[in-house]
């Protein structure tokens, strides 16, 4: 028989508050987007709920919330961002395992785990970026950078990597934090609800 | 509640169609001109996509969904056009900026290619009910459990972006900015999303309670509500897919070798 892992961030058993995090988490994403637009930040927000579920209930979860967003929202909203799905799920796991090694407690680690999901997305994202837009990211200000380093005859991949940072990096960091505030406000007992492969101790 | 899936009951032929040959359409169509190779074969896919979203009376709902898409490649279409390396043939002079004909051609292959890849995707989700897309697959052994939690997505964002009203409202009523100078518009995303999400997490407590309650963990074959029918046409229409697949596999191979 398998041995089993206890407290492993990578327990592939979860119990059934963490699988119904996931339509949760999805929600908070859909929200944070829409809220974002309506207060018409220059910021997406929108992976607010994968972080928080990749906090709560570990890499794996995180991981799945995030691909489900983007096939979720190729289903309702547009049907180019299901390639995406890897990127989200990437940001999960990386957010995921930060949170399993206390990261996500203090401010520093905080900036520190947007920096790397940041990184994470950036580089899942740019080929994605280079095979489907030929490099572009469609918001207006990595665009402007992408044309700049262009003009300055700078290679493809390059410039389309300089693109992206543009627009990932200060939203994942964002993100993170707002996500973090919330994390250590929040109720143990809610902490302690998702986590599902702890191991029973007896006492006697 | 308003829902936030993009499908629509029209009655139509393609409604009636079996959900697992709609998705083998948009495989297919996504599969065949990227393996042949050619634009005039994207064109093809795409007058047929759009004649089923025609004939499916659901053609104007694409025009959001398009335009989404068609301001990004207005983008690449500038920037491609102006920048590429290896442009060398000037077709347009504006004023101080020249178009290049490398760079449109090269930005006129992806806008192909993702109409292309849109408009399949299209013909699937505008016509076909997402739950009857999850219990196909669950159906063929995918885990009835992450099905519930694709299926249970639909009913909660709706319910979510209710909350989110109430919650907006109560907010203001107590004196919250959400229009002015950036910062203003910041400070008041906190105290906007941090009681949804509270609520929300609070809620699935209960709602993982019901489900197992209700056998949610229970390890017995699950049984269908509804029961799948896939008629004659439809094994016909998968068949035809298939075939169309593979001849472009053949092709590609052949190209190949030869």
């Amino acid at each position: 028989m398998k041995k089993k892992l206890y407290n492993s961030p990578w327990s592939l058993e979860f119990n059934t508050a963490a699988l119904v995090l996931i339509p949760a988490a999805v929600g908070i994403n859909y929200l944070g987007k829409l809220f974002a637009g309506v207060l018409k930040l220059p910021l997406w927000m929108d992976s607010i709920g994968t972080c928080l579920a990749a906090c709560l209930a570990g890499p794996v979860v995180g991981a799945i919330c995030g691909a489900i967003n983007n096939i979720i929202y190729g289903l309702t909203m547009s049907p180019i961002s299901m390639v995406y799905a890897f990127s989200q799920a990437g940001i999960g796991i990386v957010v995921g395992l930060m949170a399993y090694y206390g990261r996500m407690n203090k401010i520093g680690g905080a900036v520190a785990t947007g920096i790397l999901a940041g990184l994470a997305a950036v580089s899942i994202s740019t080929p994605l970026n280079i095979a489907f837009w030929g490099g572009t990211t469609g918001n207006l200000w990595g665009d402007a950078v992408y044309a700049l380093s262009l003009a300055k005859d700078l290679p493809v991949w390059l410039a389309s990597l300089l693109d992206e940072i543009v627009v990932d990096l200060p939203d994942k960091i964002v993100t993170v934090i707002i996500v973090m505030g919330m994390y250590r406000g929040m109720p143990k007992s809610l902490q302690s609800l998702y986590q599902s492969n702890g191991k029973i101790e007896s006492l006697d | 509640m308003k829902s936030i899936s993009l499908y629509e009951e029209k009655n139509s032929t393609l409604n009636h169609l079996d959900s697992g040959c709609k998705m083998l359409y948009m495989v297919a169509a996504i599969l065949v001109p990227a393996l042949i190779g050619n634009k005039w074969a994207n064109v093809a896919v795409i007058i047929l996509s759009v004649f089923l979203l025609a004939i499916s009376k659901v053609l104007r709902k694409t025009v959001p969904v398009l335009s989404v898409s068609g301001i990004v490649i207005l983008t690449i279409v500038i920037i491609q056009g102006m920048f590429r390396a290896g442009n060398t043939t000037v077709v347009l002079q504006l004023g101080p900026a020249a178009f290049y004909k490398e760079g449109l051609l090269y930005s006129l292959g992806i806008a192909l290619n993702v109409f292309n890849i849109l408009l399949a995707i299209c013909v699937l989700i505008f016509t076909t009910k997402p739950s009857d897309m999850v219990e196909n697959f669950i159906e063929k052994g995918f885990s009835p459990r992450l099905g519930y939690v694709f299926i249970s997505i639909f009913q909660i964002i709706p319910q979510m972006m209710e909350t989110m009203n109430t919650i907006t409202d109560a907010q203001r009523s107590r004196g919250m900015e959400t229009e002015g100078s950036l910062l203003v518009r910041i400070k008041a995303f906190l105290p906007l999303i941090s009681p949804v999400v509270m609520s929300s997490l609070v809620d699935t407590k209960e709602r993982a309670i019901a489900l197992e309650v209700r056998g949610f963990n229970a390890k017995t074959k699950k049984t269908f509500l509804n029961e799948r029918k896939v008629t004659t046409t439809d094994k016909i229409i998968n068949l035809l897919l298939i075939a169309a697949v593979l001849a472009s596999v053949a092709w590609r191979v052949k190209l190949w070798l030869g």
